[in-house]
Formats: C-alpha cells, structure tokens, sequence
C-alpha cells in the first residue's frame, strides 16, 4: 500500500518537473522575444528621437515613419506595377538563385576534388587562396565587360561569390572525415567514390551547409553588385534610382527588403540544414 | 558453486597451452615471423612487433592482453588488412593477407557506426559497398543476429537514440554481416562502465557460441580476457613480443558471478598479472 502511494508519489513528481520545465522553456522564450521586441523598439524610439531633436534633413537620414512610407508604396501596388518591390526583387532573387546554385555546385566539385587528391590540392590552393583574399567585388567591372549588362554578369558575380565558401568548406569538411570511419570503409574494401559517397560527404555535410548559408547571402550581395554598375532592373538598380533623387527613404526601403530577403533565405538553408543533417553533434553521443 | 574443472597450477597451464598450439593442425591464421617499424614523428623507428609468431586455430576464441604500446593493435591492423608487415608472413586459411579481406569482419574501440544512418543501414553496409555480394540469406543472417544482440525494434532508428552498449553492439553484427570466417575486436567495451562492459562480455560470448566464428580480441582487462578466451596471449612493450600463451580451461558457457573465487580463474589472473608487470 505504502509501495503504491510512493510510486504514485514519483510519478506525479515527474509529472510535475516536466511540466515545470516546459514551463520554463516557454517563459524563456516569451523573454526572449520580448528582450528583442524591446529592444527593436528602442532603436526606432533613438532614431526618430535624433532625427527630430537634431532636426537632420530627410535627405540624410529620414525618419522611420517616412522609410515605412516609402516601404508600403512599393508594397500596396500590383505585383506587375514597375513602382512595386515585385519586379526588381524577383530579378534580384531570380539571378542570385542561379549564381547560387552555379557557385554553390562549382565549389562542391572543386573542394571535393582537393580533397581527394592531394595533386589538385597543390595545383589550385595557391590560386585558391590568391582569390580569396582579392576583394571579388573589385572583379565585378571586369565581368559586366565580359558578360554585359544583363542577367549574365548578376549570375556569373553571384557564382563567383557563392562559389569560395562552398569549395572552402567542401574541401575542409572533406578532410575533417574521422580516420575511423574512413578505416571502416577501407576494411570493407570499399572504392573511394563509395567511401566518398557514403562516408566523406556525409561527414562534410555541416560545414557544406555552413557554406551554403554564407554562399547564398553573397551571391545576393554579388547580384546587387553588378546592378549597381548598370544594370536594367534588380534591387541594386531600384537603389540607384533612389539615390538619384536623393529618395533617401526609398534606399532605406529598398534595404529593408533586402536585410528581410537575407534573412527568409537563412532560414530556410537552416530549415533544410536541420531536417537533412538531424544526426549531427549527436553522433558521439 | 564450483565448476568441475581441475585447476592445475598457473605454471602447468602456460606450459600446456604454449605445446598445445604449437601442435595445432593447418590453423586458420598464420602469422610468421612479423616483424612491423613504425617511423615516428621524430624520425626515430619503433619496433613495434618483433618477430611474432601466432597460430590461430578455427572457432578458437584468442585474448591479447599487454600494457600500452606492445604491438596488440598493430598486430590486429596487420590481420585487418589496414596496414603491411615489413617482415613475415601472415595467412589466413592458406591464403597470404596483404589487404583487407571479405573473411575478417572488425569491431573497432569505438562503436564507429555512420550517425546518418539508422541501424539497419549501417549493419547492411557491409553488403552494400565493396562490390560484396548480397544475398537474401546473408541479409536473412544479419536480422537474426539482430535478433541476439537484442536489437529487434531499433532497425529504424539512429545511433545517437541507442545506448552506448547498444551501439557496441550494432558494430558487431555489422562486423559479422559478411559472414567472415574471423572477427578482430580492439578493445570493444573499454568505453563502457563496467556492469555494462560485463553484460556485453556475456552477450559477446553468446553471439560467439551461436556464431562459431574465431575471434581474436584486445582487451585491458584481464578478467575480461579469461571471462571470453580459449586461450590468452601476453605481450610485451617495445619491441612487441610474445611473452606467453595461456589456455583458459574453464566450461562455458562462462558465467561472471562463478568466476569469482574460482581457482583456474585466480591461479590464470594472477599468472598474467604477474607477466605484466
């Protein structure tokens, strides 16, 4: 009878601990939110404050009112109207997915390849690491000469961008495979492209993904690059033509749209990322 | 209770069992004369097996026991295929092992199973690489083993859900998936707690039973050693040599609370820690 009574006792403490945690969970987040709400708030309070006691001209730094103005001007048109966010963001995007996913399959194969073979590794990695320190923007004339003012230089700046974090991290990825399970396939007699397949990218995948999450906030940044230096549509064309009219606003707006762009396309590689790689930093466990 | 073994002395065992093996008919493994050099970082050359010679018989289940640095796991590499002997021969059943071989099946220290993929992957993945063959009752086999090892219900899920032992043992039904005539295991349980460690002895020493395999094991510990093996060999640290072979004569199946106070047990623990030292 006592036995009964402490169990039931035990249970309903664990019970109770359970919930109690969840509980904490919870609260911890609604802080959370709350410190970042908070905190988003302050920062329009102080800019909108400084705006209005320093009496700054909207030509230098507009108030936040005014950016949501501009915002909502682009957003409260037809999605074909050459006023909106629409058309320019859709070219942007469009181009940088392309570059993306040129760079981001380039730079696979190329740090796959180092990895592999040692050859490779000392044929490119002094090319490699040229390039990579050379600041890529400052190639972006060279490639509208080449690829013209078209989607052609958008994608190939947004490739070329994309392309160094993916072969970086293949290729660190690669080599970071655990000698154990590279012993394990050799015991089992497996061909190197299996024991790539099956153990080396496999093993890369997080800081391929890592790669894949820098790569694709470059090759937006590598897009808009190239429609600043004379493109036709995009949002780095929607920008210049802003700060033509000295449309101070209309920059911010436009910069709103890209930082919550970046931000969604994050996201989502770390939505991808978690469904895809769930077993990593589990795998010792 | 006692088992109903006569418990010779520790002296008369070694002696017997070194004649024993020495007399074994065509054994399964030959190792002749190895003689393997590790370069070191410091450009120096270890001596890491000097000379060894070792029969293996078949279904005979072998403990290597040895401080740190004698050569066991080299030993074991050399028969897995995973490294050459710059010296010596090594065979099994009649054929030289210059790489590794569909017949050997290895349990390494740590569980090595592929995080990304669920159980039954990765015990399958022996017949999925290597162009091995994959047949029906090989995969038949493998669930069976499954089966013993007490994996039933955990096909699908993946490494980081099982337990520590259970992982262990995963490794080894995937060691056995090809059905090799040999299993090498370098010190499979030495990253258990102990209760645990014991429980898996017990459990190995089943698979053994049912299985038929030969089984050449490293291990640390002794008890462990004279728990599993038919017959135990000591080594000694640079240059890796073989200072003794042991027989353990004790019936099986073997159980851990009878081995204490048993007196072939103590009579062969303290032999072989006496050898250590």
């Amino acid at each position: 009878m006592t036995d009964i009574r402490t169990q039931s006792n035990a249970m309903e403490m664990i019970a109770l601990s359970s919930a109690a945690e969840k509980n904490r969970l919870r609260n911890v987040r609604f802080r959370n939110i709350g410190i970042g709400f908070a905190g988003f708030l302050t920062l329009i309070l102080v800019w909108k404050l400084s705006v209005n006691l320093l009496s700054v001209p909207s030509y230098i730094l507009p108030a936040p009112e005014q950016v949501v103005v501009a915002l909502w001007s682009g957003i409260a048109v037809p999605v074909s109207s050459p006023l909106g966010w629409y058309l320019p963001l859709w070219s942007t995007m469009s181009n940088a997915l392309a570059g993306f996913l040129i760079g981001a399959l380039l730079g696979l194969f190329f740090g796959s390849l180092m990895a592999e073979f040692r050859a490779v590794e000392t044929a490119l990695m002094p090319y490699a690491f040229a390039l990579q320190s050379l600041p890529k923007v400052a190639i972006a004339p060279l490639i509208v000469i080449w690829c013209g003012f078209g989607d052609g230089s958008k994608i190939a700046m947004a490739a070329l961008l994309a392309f160094f974090p993916m072969m970086v991290n293949t290729f660190a990825g690669m080599r970071a495979a655990e000698v154990e399970r590279i012993e394990l396939m050799k015991v089992l007699s497996a061909s190197r492209l299996e024991t790539y397949r099956l153990v080396k990218l496999p093993s890369a995948a997080p800081y391929i993904f890592a790669g894949l999450d820098m790569g694709i906030v470059y090759a937006l940044l590598g897009t808009i690059v190239a429609e600043f230096l004379g493109a036709q549509e995009g949002m780095g064309v929607a920008i210049t033509k802003a700060q033509a009219v000295t449309d101070v606003a209309g920059v911010f707006a436009a910069l709103v749209v890209l930082g919550i762009t970046g931000i969604l396309l994050h996201l989502i590689v770390r939505r991808v990322e978690r469904s895809l790689i769930h077993w990593a930093d589990r795998g010792k466990r | 209770m006692t088992f109903a073994v006569d418990a010779p002395t520790a002296a008369g065992i070694g002696a017997a069992a070194v004649a024993k093996t020495q007399a074994a008919h065509s054994p399964l493994i030959a190792v002749k004369d190895v003689v393997k050099i590790y370069p070191t970082v410091a450009g120096e050359a270890v001596l890491a097996l000097d000379h060894v010679n070792l029969n293996i018989g078949e279904g005979e289940f072998v403990c290597l026991v040895g401080p740190s640095g004698c050569g066991k796991t080299t030993l074991l590499r050399l028969l897995a295929g995973l490294d050459t002997s710059d010296h010596g021969t090594s065979s099994l059943a009649g054929k030289a092992l210059n790489g590794p071989s569909e017949e050997v099946g290895v349990v390494f220290q740590q569980a090595n199973l592929l995080p990304w993929f669920t159980v039954m992957e990765n015990v399958l993945l022996p017949l999925r690489v290597g162009g091995a063959r994959k047949t029906e009752q090989l995969i038949g086999q493998i669930k069976a083993l499954l089966k013993v090892a007490g994996l039933e219900g955990f096909e699908n899920k993946y490494p980081y859900e099982l337990s520590g032992g259970m992982q262990q043992r995963a490794a080894i039904v995937r060691a056995l998936a090809r059905d090799p005539k040999l299993l090498l295991m370098d010190e499979p349980f030495g990253a258990l707690d102990a209760l645990t460690r014991e429980r898996m002895n017990a459990e190995l020493q089943r698979i053994w039973m049912a299985s038929g395999k030969t089984v050449v094991l490293i291990t640390h510990s002794i008890d462990e050693a004279i728990f599993l093996g038919d017959r135990i060999i000591v080594m000694s640290p640079r240059p890796g040599r073989i200072v003794r072979e042991l027989k353990v004569d004790l019936p099986r199946p073997r159980v851990a609370t009878e081995m204490l106070g048993n007196e072939t047990h103590t009579a062969l623990a303290r032999e072989i820690r006496m050898l250590l030292e």
